[in-house]
């Protein structure tokens, strides 16, 4: 027994009595900043008894040694289960040497009280030294505070040392602070949003919120050269600093008393119990574990926030006059934005109250991936509530939202809409996912966090090197109107924050209300709603045969377009990417992409599957019913038609075409011209004709019009409806409303046969100089007979060229082959033209398929010359 | 003891794994894997570019039973997976020689 036993005892007992006092005060009342506090003046008690027997008669001999409080204990912000951060401060080597026996008994006794001590020995010119490859010590300097010892020493430190140290080695201090920061960050995915997180390390965690208040401070005494005499940053930034940290403060409390050692992940358990005992948060009603981690995340994304700003705009803020030169610079500053070190300002007469400037402000972030400063999130929240008032809606609203959903950075752009409460101020409906937790053993982020990794892993695919991702990226580069894409990807969870089992079902009901909201158009809408009522479904096929042809077929019939089919696919491949990191794996990959395959190769080659009138499919029941009057003329026209024309038609298009057959008289026909975001679309309605669709594709290519996609179709009774939708290269139309009515009188006549179309084509070629093609595309003609009962399927890949199209239904109607059916498509520089083809009703023969074959190689080849690449 | 490893198709996983259950089969490891048997591969086109499937998405799934186990498991594992076409799939038996269990240095079947 050694004579200091005793003295243990005692203090064991007081630890241990005082140490479950202030759990019991903090379960009363949940103060985490106040048990903090009596924590540390509980261990500086015991300090204190330790240094008047171990220390004090040697130090006496020794001249000065100070002991000092660094890190959290500094701050006085001691968790019960903490490491106690001590420095054992002297004037130089000799007292050192002197005290080191004392201050290993010292240190020995607080070990065996099972405190967790962190100590560390300098010298004063020790500590006045930085070394880069222990930043941690000397940032554990700014919070150290005086204990015992040597007044006199440690003013020397406080007052003179540190801030001579800090100024002269600001820069390397924060790049330091922030290289540890942005590894920490990557470690933990650089999101807040995990579904367990730890409450210290995570970003958003109290390490985070002591980081922004370390850089603050320095970068104050790197322009003071002392100490700042109040907090460096900004008030209302402080204010949400502070309004974090009381939760943070009393959540980790609350977890180490539940763990008993110092563990701060939080469980699900834990978070149960901390909702029940609103844990940070007594003055709320009564939450559930959700509702508990929202307020979590609210005060971990405004912590999170607050660093992310300080670690880019610190570091680049030592010459203000290099600041002012690359704003000045900037290529990508325009009058209403500037950008300076990466970081988006708004131009002084730039007015937030303008709603639509707001919209351009995240666009442009999502265009070119920069940050907001500071100054411009103060700006946007003071305009914020005014704009609560009234807030933009409709087609306004989704024209911006659609071109900010496209660009790269667009998840970027999202999230920081989120985080400063504006996207649920223009669409209330997420407001239900906000920072909502699923328990699935799955997802390892939030619902809307999930969302939108989902819209980041599809514009990363450009950027991707791996087989799997190439395949997807191309597959996205062919949409039609991707924006409908991510809008769903936004909307598909929306229904997990609504109560119910089904969160399908309801995503469906809260995406109808935004799609109000937006006024979006009813043919996207319908895209938009497939998408998320369906966005299991290909996962759903994984499970079972996925090289049964059964399987894809049913699968096929269900998804029923080819367009919808390329987008149901990335929807799966961004939804299981975005569930966690390791989620997609190139197997399941591989799966998703036979089964896409597989699908696609059915569609195009059960198109000519032919509509009966009296089928008790759900669409024909739908068309029925909106056609009650014309009964009868109704189903003579259906009669016939692939079923492939009800699959790429709406509704209320097949009742428009139907409208435009019954206008017709023989030997007319019915034109509609209309024009879309991305192209124009021609309608052309009449009866069956030699060549038709020959003449039809000659007269736009003799306009100079580029057709990028085509259906042609007919029906029992040979009423021909053929979509086309084109590009106008030379913008006649765009820039002459005269033009539209020409345009379709001069397809009518050419039809009709009152006009010469192979003296307008050739007038067209000696306009046109030759296009130079970028890819070349190599000919390829191909004939199936297998997989139609009735027809010759010729799928046609070649350059596209002006008057392709033309060229190769010339072709067929010259080769006598009648097009059943024709489905266009363009994808770049190559055209994937494909046909149903009959011969006096028949297959085609094996010889006349030859023949085919032959004269279309010849005729693509004579074309080629004519347009060299 | 003896190790069954029985590579069989992906759809076929769930009933698979409720049937040994069902004998009493609870610890097994499932993996991804890419092969093919006789079934061999095929080549789709798609638009014109071919995608060879010379390697067929499977999954394999290893269990190490005790010897009085293993017919059993076999049967529960055919009578689950078959579909009577080919690609359904094979078992594969082998000899072990000893299991322990890392916890508690615990040897032979108890250890399984």
């Amino acid at each position: 027994m050694t004579a200091a036993s005793p003295l243990i005892s005692e203090l064991r007992s007081f630890l241990a009595d005082e140490s479950a006092l202030v759990a019991k005060k903090f379960a009363a009342n949940g103060d985490g900043r106040e048990a903090l506090a009596q924590r540390t003046l509980l261990v500086e008690e015991i300090l204190k008894r330790l240094w008047v027997e171990y220390i004090s008669p040697q130090q006496l001999e020794s001249g000065g040694l100070a002991l000092v409080a660094t890190g959290g204990f500094g701050r006085g912000w001691l968790f019960p289960y903490s490491d106690i951060d001590l420095l054992f401060l002297h004037p130089d080597r000799e007292s050192e040497a002197k005290n080191k026996d004392a201050i290993r008994r010292f240190s020995q006794e607080l070990w065996d009280l099972k405190l967790k001590l962190s100590p560390a020995t300098r010298t004063l010119a020790e500590c006045d030294h930085f070394d880069p490859n222990n930043t941690e010590f000397t940032i554990s300097l700014l919070d150290c505070r005086f204990l015992l010892g040597s007044r006199d020493l440690f003013f020397r430190l406080h007052g003179k040392v540190i801030p001579r140290m800090v100024a002269r080695e600001a820069k390397a201090l924060l790049e330091g602070l922030a290289e540890v920061t942005h590894a920490r960050h990557t470690k933990f995915g650089q999101t807040v949003f995990h579904l367990e997180p730890n409450l210290k390390e995570s970003p958003g965690g109290l390490r985070d919120s002591n980081v922004a208040c370390w850089m603050a401070t320095i970068s104050a005494m790197s322009k003071l050269g002392d100490w700042p005499q109040v907090s460096s940053l900004r008030a209302p930034v402080r204010k949400k600093l502070d309004a974090a940290i009381e939760f943070l403060m009393a959540a980790r409390c609350f977890l180490h008393l539940r763990q008993g050692h110092d563990d701060n992940s939080l469980s699900w358990e834990a978070q149960d119990e901390a909702a029940v005992r609103k844990i940070g948060a007594l003055d709320l009603p009564d939450l559930s574990a959700a509702d508990w981690m929202r307020i979590y995340f609210g005060h971990a994304r405004a912590v999170q926030r607050t660093v992310l700003q300080l670690v880019e705009e610190i570091p680049e803020s030592w010459s203000s006059l290099r600041r002012q030169f690359q704003g000045w610079k900037s290529k990508t500053a325009n009058t209403d934005f500037s950008v300076v070190d990466g970081l988006i300002f708004l131009q002084q007469s730039s007015s937030l109250q303008d709603p639509e400037l707001l919209l351009r402000l995240f666009h442009f972030m999502a265009v070119h991936g920069l940050k907001l400063s500071t100054t411009t999130e103060y700006r946007i929240e003071q305009a914020l509530p005014a704009m609560a008032v009234a807030p933009p809606r409709g087609t306004e609203l989704w024209l911006y939202l659609q071109e900010t959903l496209l660009q790269p950075h667009a998840a970027e752009a999202l999230r920081a809409m989120h985080a400063l409460r504006l996207l649920t101020l223009l669409l209330p409906e997420l407001k239900p996912i906000d920072s909502l937790v699923i328990r699935d053993f799955y997802h390892r982020f939030t619902v809307d966090e999930h969302s939108f990794l989902a819209i980041e892993s599809l514009h990363k695919l450009n950027q991707s090197k791996s087989e799997w991702d190439q395949r997807y990226a191309e597959l996205l580069s062919e949409l039609e109107d991707p924006e409908l894409l991510y809008l769903a990807l936004l909307l598909h969870d929306t229904g997990k924050g609504a109560p119910g089992g089904n969160h399908v079902t309801s995503s469906l009901e809260i995406a109808n209300r935004c799609l109000d909201r937006l006024d979006v158009d009813p043919q996207e809408r319908a895209g938009v709603l497939f998408l998320i009522e369906n966005h299991l479904e290909m996962s759903a096929q994984l499970r079972r045969d996925i090289f049964n042809p059964e399987t894809v077929a049913a699968f096929a019939e269900k998804i029923g377009t080819p367009e919808r089919l390329k987008m149901l696919c990335l929807f799966t491949y961004a939804d299981i990417k975005a569930v966690n990191p390791e989620a997609l794996t190139p197997w399941k990959a591989e799966n998703v992409w036979q089964l896409y395959i597989g699908a696609a190769n059915y569609l195009n080659r059960s198109a000519d599957h032919r509509v009966h009138s009296n089928d008790g499919d759900e669409k024909l029941a739908r068309l029925r019913s909106l056609a009650p009057v014309t009964g009868a003329r109704f189903k003579e026209f259906v009669e016939g038609f692939p079923r492939r024309y009800l699959q790429v038609h709406s509704a209320e298009e097949v009742m428009r075409h139907l409208e435009m057959a019954q206008a017709l008289t023989p030997g007319s026909v019915q034109i509609d011209l209309k024009r879309g975001r991305h192209w124009y679309e021609l309608t052309l309605v009449t009866q069956d004709r030699p060549s038709l669709f020959a003449t039809l594709t000659g007269v736009l290519a003799a306009w100079g019009m580029n057709i990028v996609k085509a259906n042609a179709f007919s029906n029992q009774a040979g009423v021909v409806v053929d979509s086309l939708h084109f590009t106008d290269r030379f913008r006649t139309l765009e820039l002459n409303l005269s033009e539209w009515q020409r345009f379709k009188d001069n397809i009518a006549a050419v039809i009709a046969g009152k006009a010469d179309l192979d003296k307008m084509l050739r007038d067209r070629q000696r306009a046109e100089k030759n296009m130079r093609v970028k890819v070349v595309v190599e000919t390829r003609v191909d004939f199936d007979d297998q997989c139609s009962s009735t027809s010759t399927l010729l799928q046609v890949i070649a350059q596209d060229r002006p008057r392709l199209l033309h060229r190769i239904s010339s072709c067929l109607s010259r080769e006598r082959c009648n097009i059943e059916i024709a489905l266009i498509d363009t994808e770049g520089q190559m055209a994937i033209d494909t046909f149903y083809l009959t011969a006096q009703g028949k297959k085609l023969s094996s010889e006349h398929q030859k023949k085919v074959s032959q004269a279309l190689l010849d005729d693509l080849k004579i074309l080629e010359s004519a347009n060299p690449s | 003891m003896t190790k069954l490893e029985a590579v069989i198709q992906n759809s076929k996983l769930e009933s698979v794994k409720n049937a040994l259950q069902e004998i009493g089969v609870e610890g097994m490891t499932v993996s991804e894997v890419r092969g093919h048997g006789r079934q061999k591969g095929h080549t789709e086109v798609y638009r014109g570019r071919e995608y060879s499937v010379d390697l067929i998405p499977k999954t394999k799934l290893e269990v190490v039973l005790a010897d009085g186990m293993v017919e059993k498991a076999v049967q529960a594992i055919v009578a689950a997976a078959r579909t009577g076409k080919i690609g359904d799939g094979k078992i594969f038996l082998s000899r072990i020689d000893e299991a322990i269990r890392i916890r508690n240095d615990e040897r032979g079947e108890g250890a399984l």
